[in-house]
């Protein structure tokens, strides 16, 4: 049996207005070689000037991954020949990256681990290829889109451990609004390493898979990979340190280059940008930009709410759902409550008619009064379900639903008390058949009640004081 | 001291080819200024001194806002290449490495 | 009436009190350069037609020449290579863009050593460029067309740019003054890179205040340029007349080693009237005195030099593929197309420096050969900045000899050529601001002093060279060829 392990490296490119080192803008953008300044085809005499927002991402990135942040920044240029670089270097980060030595938390089968970060670096993307026949198209558009490279240290020994941690970098980057993080526009994409051995405290030969493209492809090709890798091992043969490619139709992967073609990118510092001083003052800012994180939510909700793992992770799948229940809690609702109507009604009707939380009708405040209700006894959680559905549809409140159906349940002891006396009163002999036996009585001094009350007094509360009632002496 | 095979690796790395004489000068060259660098080497003291990249050090480093501006028009950025297609830059098929 | 041999002053006058028009200033820059581009080819495209300015400053109406490595929108911009042989920016330079502004008028883009690698004028697509003092000899290199354009009178200034003596070496050869500010000073947007840890953009005139009046107008932040300097706020005209005694300066006496005992006579010549210029240096109340400088860190100019400067440029130079720009290659596959632009788009030179540097570069070379070279840069740097500390300048001969003839060779291990031919570099090491001023003649071919300054005072450096000027009687001279 060999133990797997794998280290990822994931790009990702960054939310900003404009590229990294030219002010052309950075939106995806169907028309060919339309998002374009000189910086970005790399006409002679042209300079980089470093986007401030890419780098206050980049940190933030950095920082949510608690690693640890350089005072100088610098950037490095990667030499080599490719028609979808310009400049025939990409600008990078070596020597000091915007973060080093950090880690994601992730739980993955009943267990937390943690995933540690060799380091976080801000770079530029490429130019798009689009191949035809015999011919390719070059569109520029793409180069320079800020993109943020996390590589992790090799330690992970699962494509379930390697997927929950692409799923917990993912909801980092959307929950700090540092990136869309969409696989289906390649703004993540993944490399991937894959190496087997024998002893946990040595690893094999590594094996590299570049650009892979989803996250169910890493889990196919870390899989295929694995096979792949032992089937060798079991015929006795030695795997080579080589790049390979998955190819998603085949699901297997395929050799790039081997070692020894492996190409020397000569890095050195770029001279066109100085080193950027990151003053403590501005990471503190930062810092305190960064919400609070899945991981740390999912611990917070069961261990202050109760909240089983499953609801909790429900909830913190978007950030937004994480703050609606969050506010519901605020405005006084029982977490448990709150957590059930969202998992349950709420998450259904986003989902049938694909609309966010945060375009829903129904406020937290709403859902807040819509608890009390319930916990009041004024209507039954099953009235409260068909008055949530109807608000959700209708966009009405709760409150006003209620009120307009008319099915608000008397719930005050003192209120349907009356009406059970008035009923008492109205049949004298009652008690008297009670006590000679009739226990049935109860069910008609109950229907009684009901009736005078026109169905709204609460059924339960409506029986016990029935109850204590009769029991008592003339 | 590379061998001239090993130049004519590296110059094809850096895509372009030499005439045979020309590597012959190339070599000699590499001689010369390879002798120069081990002089260097034994410079007193080199090994505790800072490789220095750029000349005024004590920099302030100004950030470009994250504004979008100077968008260049398609047909001015393509000007200057050789050939395009659908507003883009045409070459032969790039095959995927 | 030879307008182009004055000075800026004197046109100034002239075009302010309507003796001369800025039209007719530029049919006669055009019409000199269209009549000495055959014998000295200084330029690769000699302007037609008059751009109309409305700016006024110092420097309107004014013609001047760029070098072709400088980017201009619309018009042809080579670098003198043949990869760029058809290349037409779309973007202008920084320094072109404020000269613009200011109303000066383009008249021409001038000849280059290949992407400015290269110190002798003789590697640009278009041909040599020949020395109008002498045209068997070299002006030098690389702002080799604007040197000789400003030498021969067709304008009476030229942009140039300096790696490591672009616009120094050919100012001394061509009997001009050439300034390279501190490094930041100018703006490097749209200047060609070579080596952009080295590169500066400087201006030839054929005097001191000259320089000082078109430096007023080019310099400044840019925020194009990360590494460009905050604005000093300072005229570097209304500083020349500045009194300069007790201004302290130095020279390497390393430098001079055995020269009294030299065969090579020019050599000879050129330093004992260095010595006669420290005599009448001091005489105007300079002091001037010996230091010692470590030989083994002068000898290590040059590899230091070559390492940095070619490891930049091949990367710098990358972008030349005839892809998205310049001239296309041919062939079936990607790869070939871009090895058949770079194979007929470079000539040898810049090719042999390109593998250089690429060496340099790779992963198992970079500490003894990249980091080292960059370890010396620092010595040297903290050297003259720990001399700077007692003295003002520096003072040194530009070069050890005039402009060499055409083909003759050089002993490149040669103490002489190792000190006195490379110490240029020492200013584009440290960014010290740094000028050429002609100080005389050694058989019939002007030699040059170069003064260099502390990092940022390029108005202390231009004062004290003004006042320096003032004894070398070739203020303002025209080469034999431009008469």
């Amino acid at each position: 049996m060999y133990i797997p392990t794998i280290g990822l490296e994931i790009h990702c490119e960054l939310k900003t207005n404009t590229k990294n080192f030219s002010s052309a803008s950075n939106t995806y953008s169907d028309i060919p070689n339309s998002n374009l300044a000189t910086v970005d085809l790399g006409f002679p005499g042209i300079l980089p000037v470093i986007n401030e927002n890419g780098v206050k991402q980049s940190l933030k990135m950095a920082l949510a991954m608690h690693c640890e942040i350089p005072e100088y920044m610098t950037f490095e240029r990667k030499n080599y020949f490719y028609p979808d670089l310009p400049k025939g270097y990409q600008i990078t980060q070596f020597h000091h990256p915007v973060g080093i030595n950090g880690y994601v938390m992730i739980h993955v089968n009943g267990e937390d681990k943690k995933i540690l970060i060799h380091d976080t670096h801000l770079e530029e993307d490429t130019a798009s290829l689009d191949h035809y026949g015999d011919y390719s198209l070059i569109d520029y558009n793409r180069a320079g889109v800020p993109l943020l490279e996390t590589v992790t240290e090799p330690c992970m020994h699962s494509a379930e451990e390697a997927i929950a941690f692409l799923e917990a970098l993912r909801s980092i980057f959307l929950y700090c609004g540092t990136s869309e993080a969409r696989t289906d526009r390649g703004q993540m994409r993944c490399d991937v390493n894959v190496s087997l051995s024998t002893t946990e405290n040595c690893l094999g030969t590594k094996v590299e898979i570049k650009n892979v493209n989803s996250f169910n492809n890493v889990k196919d090709a870390i899989v295929s990979e694995i096979k792949r890798q032992t089937e060798i091992l079991e015929n006795g043969g030695v795997v080579l340190q080589e790049t390979r490619r998955y190819d998603e139709n085949q699901m297997c992967t395929h050799l790039m280059r081997s070692k020894e073609d492996a190409i020397d990118y000569k890095f050195f510092t770029d001279p066109n940008l100085p080193p950027i001083l990151l003053e403590k003052k501005w990471l503190e800012e930062i810092k305190a930009e960064i919400p609070s994180l899945q991981y740390e939510r999912i611990t917070m909700y069961m261990l202050e709410y109760g909240l089983s793992r499953y609801d909790a992770t429900i909830l913190v799948k978007e950030k937004e759902m994480a703050e609606y229940f969050e506010e519901t809690i605020k405005e006084g609702a029982d977490a448990k409550a709150a957590s059930n109507w969202l998992t349950s009604v709420i998450l259904g009707h986003m989902n049938k008619y694909e609309i966010p939380i945060t375009k829903l009708f129904l406020t937290p405040k709403m859902l807040v009064e819509l608890i009390e209700l319930v916990s009041s006894d004024k209507i039954s959680s099953k009235q409260a379900k068909e008055v949530l559905y109807q608000s959700l549809e209708e966009e009405k409140s709760p409150v006003t639903l209620v009120k307009e159906l008319g099915i608000e349940q008397i719930g005050g002891n003192e209120e349907i008390l009356a009406v059970v006396k008035e009923v008492f009163a109205e049949n004298r002999e009652a008690k008297a058949q009670y006590q000679a036996g009739r226990t049935n009585i109860v069910d008609f001094l109950v229907g009684q009640v009901m009736k005078k009350t026109r169905g709204k007094a609460n059924p339960a509360t409506t029986r016990k004081l029935v109850q204590e009632e009769i029991v008592k002496g003339e | 001291m590379p061998t001239k095979e090993q130049l004519k690796e590296y110059a094809g790395k850096l895509m372009f080819d030499m005439k045979e004489e020309e590597y012959d000068t190339l070599q000699k060259e590499f001689d010369v200024i390879l002798k120069q660098m081990e002089f260097i080497e034994k410079i007193e003291g080199i090994e505790k001194v800072k490789p220095m990249t750029f000349p005024i050090e004590i920099g302030h480093a100004h950030f470009r806002k994250d504004e979008q501006k100077n968008t260049l028009a398609t047909n001015d950025a393509l000007k200057n290449a050789a050939m395009v297609e659908q507003n883009q830059v045409r070459v032969p098929k790039v095959v995927e490495e | 009436m030879n307008y182009m041999c004055k000075n800026i002053d004197e046109l100034r006058a002239m075009l302010d009190r309507k003796a001369v028009t800025s039209d007719l200033l530029f049919q006669e820059a055009i019409e000199r350069a269209k009549q000495y581009q055959e014998a000295y080819n200084a330029f690769v495209t000699i302007i037609e037609e008059k751009k109309e300015q409305d700016a006024t400053s110092i420097l309107s109406g004014i013609p001047y020449a760029l070098k072709d490595n400088i980017s201009t929108k619309g018009i042809l911009t080579t670098s003198s290579s043949n990869i760029l042989k058809n290349y037409m920016p779309i973007y202008n330079a920084t320094v072109y863009q404020k000269l613009e502004s200011a109303g000066a008028v383009l008249m021409g883009k001038t000849v280059l050593d290949e992407l400015a690698m290269g110190g002798t004028g003789t590697t640009g697509h278009t041909g040599i460029v020949k020395n109008p003092w002498d045209s068997s000899r070299q002006i030098g290199g690389s702002s080799a067309g604007s040197a000789a354009a400003v030498a021969l009178g067709i304008v009476p200034f030229a942009i140039g740019s300096d790696t490591g003596d672009s616009i120094r070496k050919p100012a001394a050869f061509g009997g001009i003054v050439g300034y390279k500010p501190t490094y930041g000073r100018i703006s490097r947007y749209g200047l060609f890179a070579f080596a952009s840890s080295l590169d500066h953009v400087g201006c030839f005139a054929r005097n001191v205040k000259d320089v000082a009046y078109v430096i007023n107008i080019i310099k400044g932040e840019d925020p194009y340029d990360m590494t460009s300097l905050p604005d000093d706020n300072k005229n570097y005209v209304d500083t020349l007349e500045n009194e300069i005694k007790e201004r302290k300066l130095f020279y390497i006496k390393e430098a001079f080693e055995n020269y009294e005992t030299s065969e090579d006579l020019e050599f000879k010549e050129t330093i004992n009237q260095f010595f006669k210029t420290v005599e009448k240096v001091k005489e105007l109340g300079f002091i001037v005195e010996e230091v010692s400088f470590p030989k083994e860190l002068l000898s290590a100019i040059y590899p230091t030099y070559m390492a940095i400067s070619c490891a930049e440029a091949t990367s710098n130079n990358a972008n030349l593929t005839g892809i998205p720009f310049g001239v296309r290659g041919e062939g079936n596959s990607i790869h070939d197309v871009m090895m058949d632009a770079r194979t007929k788009g470079f000539s040898e030179l810049i090719k042999r420096r390109f593998v250089l540097g690429s060496y340099i570069l790779q992963k198992e070379n970079q500490e003894k050969l990249f980091h080292n070279a960059r370890r010396v840069r620092r010595m040297i740097v903290d050297k003259m900045n720990e001399l700077f500390e007692h003295y003002d300048g520096m003072l040194m001969p530009a070069s050890g000899g005039i402009a060499p003839i055409f083909g003759e060779k050089t002993d490149q291990l040669s103490d002489r050529y190792l000190i006195l031919e490379n110490h240029l570099a020492i200013a584009n090491f440290g960014g010290f601001p740094s000028i050429t001023i002609p100080s005389g003649f050694v058989n019939d071919m002007p030699i040059a002093v170069n003064l260099t300054g502390r990092q940022f005072e390029d108005d202390v450096v231009l004062n004290m060279a003004y006042k320096i000027e003032e004894i070398t009687d070739c203020k303002d001279q025209i080469a034999k060829g431009g008469k």
